[in-house]
């Protein structure tokens, strides 16, 4: 973890902007991906096909 | 092993051989230990975040459900002009002559997406409170957690009104649907009044039984939900037949 971190550009605190900036888009992606996977597979709401 | 190797060439070949071993197990430790975290946030997301966000809705559903009841035109209609409850032949399968004078109370139909009725059962947790039903049932409808079929009558009216819900996430409003046994009773409010409905039967389809949408004769509340718990891959179908409201007499007359 600490090696992507220093792998990142810039200096330390853009850095950390961009592993905010990175953490909260994979939050984002990972949230539609669930939700895709849940509606799909665990719980459609009932409805017919 | 070798024994043409010296001493320490064979302990560098073990040092070699063990430092990629650990390589190896700590590339699965980190593999295992996202996948459970990935896992984790899941169910978290699935079970906990989605509910979170219907409850919340919900608060401003049935606000917006209010004000669609004090809102919305409910008129007067001879039951002879309802659909499917009249013949102009008059033959065997006639329910309602041409002439019967006998009125239905019926509201405009909602809006896509419009919060319009609120579904409680007595003894259903999720539904002991109520919750807001929307008109559609398109994935963002169901998001809310219920949603009422748009090709199918409003609830209160004759034929047979079909509301979908989620069963273990968004709130899972037909969570506990299993729970409910012939008799039990299911209210739906709406701009009308309270209908009151008994269910008479629950049975479990695949999810392409469309029949289960079709008119009925009477007055009818199909509520539909995935089934079994945590899978989508068939659907359990409750059955309930209106027993008073507002226009419970005038239907059951006929």
């Amino acid at each position: 973890m600490s090696r992507w971190f220093a792998a990142l550009p810039g200096p330390t605190p853009v850095k950390v902007l961009v592993a905010v900036v990175a953490a909260v888009v994979a939050v984002v992606v990972l949230f539609f991906v669930y939700d895709w996977i849940g509606t799909n597979l665990l719980d459609s709401g009932g409805t017919f096909e | 092993m070798d024994e043409s190797l010296n001493p320490a060439a064979r302990r560098e070949r073990s040092r070699a051989a063990t430092g990629r071993v650990t390589r190896i197990v700590r590339a699965v430790g980190w593999i295992s230990l996202i996948a459970g975290v990935l896992v984790l946030g899941f169910v978290f997301q699935q079970l906990f975040v989605t509910s979170w966000l219907a409850e919340r809705n919900q608060t401003a559903l049935e606000e917006d459900a209010r004000v669609y009841f004090e809102d919305v035109e409910v008129v007067e209609i001879p039951l002879s002009e309802i659909e499917g409850l009249s013949t102009d032949e008059g033959g065997d399968d006639a329910a309602v002559a041409p002439d019967d004078m006998r009125r239905l109370l019926v509201e405009a139909r909602p809006d896509a997406h419009q919060p319009f009725a609120i579904i409680r059962a007595p003894g259903i947790e999720a539904l002991e409170e109520g919750w807001t039903v929307v008109e559609g049932v398109e994935r963002a409808d169901l998001k809310n957690g219920a949603g009422h079929m748009p090709h199918t009558p409003i609830p209160g009216q004759p034929g047979n009104s079909v509301i979908s819900g989620h069963r273990t996430t968004y709130g899972a409003p037909f969570g506990d649907l299993d729970r409910l046994e012939p008799g039990d009773r299911i209210e739906v409010e709406t701009a009308l009044g309270i209908h009151g409905y008994e269910v008479r039967e629950t049975i479990i389809v695949d999810p392409f039984a469309l029949w289960v949408t079709e008119p009925r004769r009477g007055a009818w509340l199909t509520l539909t939900t995935c089934h079994p718990k945590f899978s989508s891959r068939e659907r359990m179908v409750l059955f309930a037949e209106l027993v008073d409201g507002p226009n419970a007499e005038v239907i059951l007359a006929s």
